[in-house]
């Protein structure tokens, strides 16, 4: 061991240098994959002072962004996570910002820590107008390296910050004890404390869709519900509704979509969720048992939603909701061979009855989803694309 | 011992290379060609993406399906990701064992413009394999294949 010949440690060198460059250019490269994207991704909120804040990613972090002025202008990025992390910001992924009674800024999105189907929650919130960051923590207790993702962030109406996911751990368990498993499972958890803990995460439901945004919507009594695509007995793709309790109450979880869609497949379109001031509940959702459609209806769990409204079919996709008095707002992405349009349909009767559809914005390039935002009972729209973000105002009529 | 670090290196960059470099781009100009009936045999497409956990049991399975009638049916993946996404791409494709198969990436950020010039009528949800025969007749099938369904695409 005291003697290495001299060729032997001239070559041991250059091998291993060799050895370690599949991991250096991969690790390179994965990073340009990152900063070359500039991942459409993003979330908007309006806070109390009717200023808009902005989430999106760049090169690795979460950034976020004011305007005073609904879109026109906006204050200079502050990254919300010093360390860079590989961080899901493309399909329905996304980071999440949402604002509270203080004026806190809170943002959430996933981190893959490590390669492969891999997710850990990360939050942090802001108490000084954004200006900074707390340091980011991670949401979930379980430390085990498993799929989670499609994050969904709500504030209950006594403050307390909701937290909901779509987790992997009980598919790879069972997997490794070679049972069956459908889909993944819906888990989430809440914090007390402004964000600095959170709770122990609870199941709320075995067998949750695997690759689909979750909804999550406050009620009038101040409790977070949610709304997510499950799987149910022979692969059907349809979806639950339950108030998220944190209080030690039993959930329920009941589906509340009826479409019968079977399918073994990702169907990559999540729901959408608004509850209006009497408890009506407003959602959107994608189903492909005839064709592709999405769909308007109001929640009536157990049973098949009412005032069901087919809004689109080929080419119509990720729809939102949004509910004021008795103004209900629709929006989705339609898209054509020359590019996309942003539809609108809007109903003045509580969503008994909607208007015609309209276009209201429209991109020659790519778009991500459409997300409708309330500020003083008008209506917005943000929308990115890869020429930027944009927000659109609804005009009446 | 020279010649054997020759191969090394090789080696090494093959692997740190070829993978990513091979996935070409599917920009919406690019469809139609790939929609051309084949002059022989039958085309498919297997559609999949990074979020997807049905796709690579699928791409597998029709791999093993074309192997066995190798010369009437021609494979090619599709990734519906963003071909900025190339490197998670090759890395996904290799550890499911495609490498010796065409792979394509869409060349827009998000997937609803091409997957509409592909197939109105889809709503994006994959696995997505679509059979293109040489009299040009289509069968496109959402979801992981069955036996059954394998069958029903036997050229």
């Amino acid at each position: 061991m005291t003697y290495q010949s001299p060729i032997a440690l001239r070559l041991l060198v250059p091998l291993l240098c060799l050895a370690l460059l599949p991991l250096i250019a991969s690790a390179h490269v994965g990073h340009m994959d990152m900063a070359d994207e500039p991942a459409l991704g993003a979330s908007a909120a309006f806070d109390a002072n009717g200023r808009l804040w902005l989430a999106t990613v760049r090169d690795g972090h979460v950034v976020v962004q004011h305007s005073g002025d609904l879109g026109k202008t906006f204050s200079d990025p502050v990254q919300v996570n010093p360390v860079a992390e590989t961080i899901y910001a493309s399909g329905e992924n996304r980071p999440k910002v949402a604002t509270g009674p203080a004026g806190q800024i809170d943002v959430q999105w996933t981190e893959q820590p490590t390669p492969g189907w891999t997710g850990t929650i990360r939050f942090a919130r802001s108490t000084d107008g954004g200006r900074h960051f707390s340091a980011p923590i991670t949401v979930n207790h379980d430390p085990a390296k498993v799929t989670r993702g499609f994050d969904s962030l709500a504030i209950a109406g006594n403050g307390d910050v909701v937290v909901a996911w779509i987790d992997g751990r009980d598919a790879a368990r069972a997997k490794s004890a070679g049972k069956p498993y459908a889909g993944f499972a819906f888990y989430y958890t809440w914090s007390t404390d402004g964000g600095k803990t959170f709770a122990p995460e609870r199941k709320l439901m075995d067998h949750s869709c695997e690759c689909c945004r979750t909804a999550l919507a406050r009620q009038p009594d101040g409790k977070v519900a949610a709304f997510f695509r499950g799987v149910y007995e022979g692969n059907i793709r349809d979806h639950a509704f339950a108030v998220l309790h944190t209080d030690g109450q039993a959930n329920h979880p009941e589906r509340a979509t009826f479409s019968n869609w079977r399918v073994a497949a990702c169907p990559d379109q999540g729901p959408g969720l608004a509850i209006g001031a009497r408890g009506v509940r407003h959602a959107v959702w994608f189903e492909a048992s005839h064709g592709p459609a999405i769909w308007y209806g109001q929640l009536d769990p157990g049973h098949a939603p009412r005032h069901a409204l087919k809004l689109g079919g080929a080419g119509a996709s990720h729809a939102d909701v949004a509910v004021a008095g008795k103004t209900v707002w629709v929006a989705w992405n339609q898209v054509n061979a020359n590019g996309y349009s942003l539809m609108l349909r809007v109903s003045h009767d509580g969503g008994a009855h909607f208007g015609e559809a309209r276009t209201i914005a429209s991109s020659k390039v790519a778009v991500g989803s459409p997300q409708l935002l309330e500020r003083a009972d008008a209506a917005y729209v943000a929308w990115n694309t890869s020429d930027g973000f944009r927000l659109i105002a609804i005009k009446e009529r | 011992m020279r010649r054997l670090l020759t191969i090394l290196l090789l080696a090494v960059a093959a692997t740190a290379f070829a993978g990513a470099s091979a996935i070409e781009p599917l920009g919406p100009g690019d469809v139609a060609a790939l929609l051309k009936p084949p002059a022989r045999g039958e085309r498919i497409i297997m559609l999949w993406s990074l979020d997807c956990v049905y796709c690579e049991p699928n791409m597998q399975a029709l791999a093993k399906f074309q192997r066995t009638h190798p010369r009437q049916i021609e494979l090619v993946t599709v990734a519906t990701d963003s071909i900025a996404q190339r490197t998670r791409i090759a890395t996904r494709l290799e550890a499911a064992g495609m490498q010796g198969y065409p792979a394509r990436a869409y060349a827009e950020l998000s997937p609803a413009r091409i997957n509409f010039l592909i197939d109105p009528n889809w709503g994006g949800e994959l696995p997505r394999t679509i059979v293109i025969r040489a009299d040009g007749s289509r069968t496109a099938i959402s979801g992981e294949l069955t036996d059954k369904q394998l069958a029903q695409i036997t050229p």
